[in-house]
């Protein structure tokens, strides 16, 4: 954000201005991954993919569902919140190109190799990050069908190769969710400090 | 970096970090239980229409070699006892909207063509395991009984008392078998001897132990299945 240098000295100045689409797309993530992950854990928990029945199971304050049947449920209603969500955030960076200005290119790559300005690649490591959670979503999808039809989907299984791979990749998703989230706060208070994440929340 | 307010910052960045789990939290704490089952019943019509849709009722899914059996992966699951079934006195009956229902001994059923598949047994709690099934088609037994036009789902009786119904599509697809041999073998009591229903487009409690009786009717009934009416979805389709 070119606005951040400015943004330190004056607390009245605006917020930054944020794309309602892109402002829309961060609610709607943060709100069904919540949910996805809470119900998510609570389906782990009936069969641990790490050590099946005597596996190490998630604590309840973090499951969301009660038993197996309510995580199902809300897993595969929310299921349609997080899928649809990155569809129509696909066709919008698509139709905006916001894909070709505001997503990781060759620029930021050169500046992270070259560049001796701290902020140009702290601005840089931020896009590379946030660019990079787009396959890892796309992946807890596309595993996440391969589970939940493994008859009619069955090309997506053999891709993983074995019933255990696509179980730990849908899993992993999890940890790098959560890790993402952080990061890329992280990131996003560098580059553009408190302005910047509120911007994008409110 | 922020000098004009770095406690208010530091509580700020801490709230906004901790929100993601936060929120979790609160939800998981809360308990939400009767919501849980209006979460279900709001999806659960879409997502058996999508699931209906996605089941071709002749498309086979893809088998495996029998290389690939893995002999130890089937866990066994029941939700009560095992009941311990005499053979020769054993009878499948199948019975309802159907114009000759049949009494079967397992002598007659095993006389009928036998269909061996080799295919992932998927549960519900999320372990599959690549399993041989061997039995009678269970179309071929609808087909023997003279289905009426009405028929439209389809009850198994247990001899443990488990009850499931399914959607007479998925009933009548090539690889819905009812069973008596695994992996080459009798099937075993634990695994549902002496028959049993297997296919690779239900999830595993679907597929009824120990099936006593077959029941061809035009409407669901109020009990649809024994985990259904304790709150699992009906359809199960993979």
């Amino acid at each position: 954000m070119d606005s951040s240098a400015r943004s330190q000295k004056s607390r009245s100045k605006p917020l930054p201005t944020q794309a309602t689409g892109a402002k829309l797309f961060h609610w709607l993530n943060i709100i069904s991954l919540v949910l996805m992950i809470g119900s998510g854990l609570q389906i782990y928990n009936s069969n641990p993919v790490f050590g099946g029945r005597g596996g190490w199971q998630f604590p309840p304050i973090f499951l969301l569902g009660g038993w197996l049947a309510g995580g199902r449920h809300w897993h595969f209603a929310v299921m349609w919140l997080f899928g649809l969500n990155l569809f129509w955030y696909g066709l919008y960076i698509f139709i905006t190109r916001r894909w070709q200005h505001r997503f990781l290119g060759y620029n930021d790559l050169k500046a992270l190799h070259n560049s001796q300005n701290e902020k140009r690649k702290n601005y840089s490591w931020h896009r590379l990050v946030y660019t990079a959670i787009i396959p890892v979503l796309l992946l807890a999808l596309v595993s996440g069908m391969g589970m939940y039809k493994p008859a009619q989907f069955h090309w997506i299984v053999d891709l993983f190769g074995s019933w255990q791979a696509l179980r730990v990749v849908h899993f992993i998703s999890v940890p790098i969710v959560i890790i993402f989230s952080l990061i890329h706060s992280w990131l996003g208070l560098k580059v553009g400090g408190l302005r910047l994440i509120k911007s994008i929340l409110s | 970096m922020f000098p004009d307010s770095p406690r208010l910052w530091q509580r700020r960045q801490f709230l906004q970090l901790s929100g993601l789990s936060g929120i979790g939290l609160f939800l998981g704490g809360c308990g939400l239980i009767p919501f849980d089952a209006a979460v279900g019943k709001t999806f659960e019509p879409l997502n058996q229409s999508v699931e209906a849709l996605l089941l071709n009722p002749q498309k086979l899914v893809p088998e495996f070699p029998a290389s690939a059996i893995e002999p130890n992966a089937l866990i066994i699951n029941t939700f009560d006892s095992t009941p311990n079934l005499d053979v020769k006195a054993f009878r499948l009956i199948i019975d309802g909207e159907v114009n000759s229902p049949l009494n079967l001994s397992l002598e007659q059923l095993q006389i009928m063509p036998l269909s061996v598949m080799t295919i992932r047994h998927v549960c519900v709690e999320g372990w599959a395991a690549i399993v041989q099934w061997g039995g009678v088609r269970l179309r071929d037994l609808v087909a023997l009984a003279q289905p009426k036009a009405n028929a439209r789902y389809i009850y198994f009786k247990s001899a443990d008392g488990y009850y499931e119904s399914w959607d007479m599509p998925s009933a009548l697809h090539p690889q819905t078998l009812m069973v008596y041999q695994k992996n080459g073998n009798p099937l075993s009591v634990e695994n549902g001897a002496p028959l049993r229903l297997a296919s690779p487009i239900k999830l595993g409690y679907k597929q009824s132990k120990w099936v006593t009786r077959i029941t061809l009717v035009s409407e669901l009934l109020p009990k649809k299945g024994y985990w259904e009416d304790q709150g699992y979805e009906w359809f199960g389709g993979l």
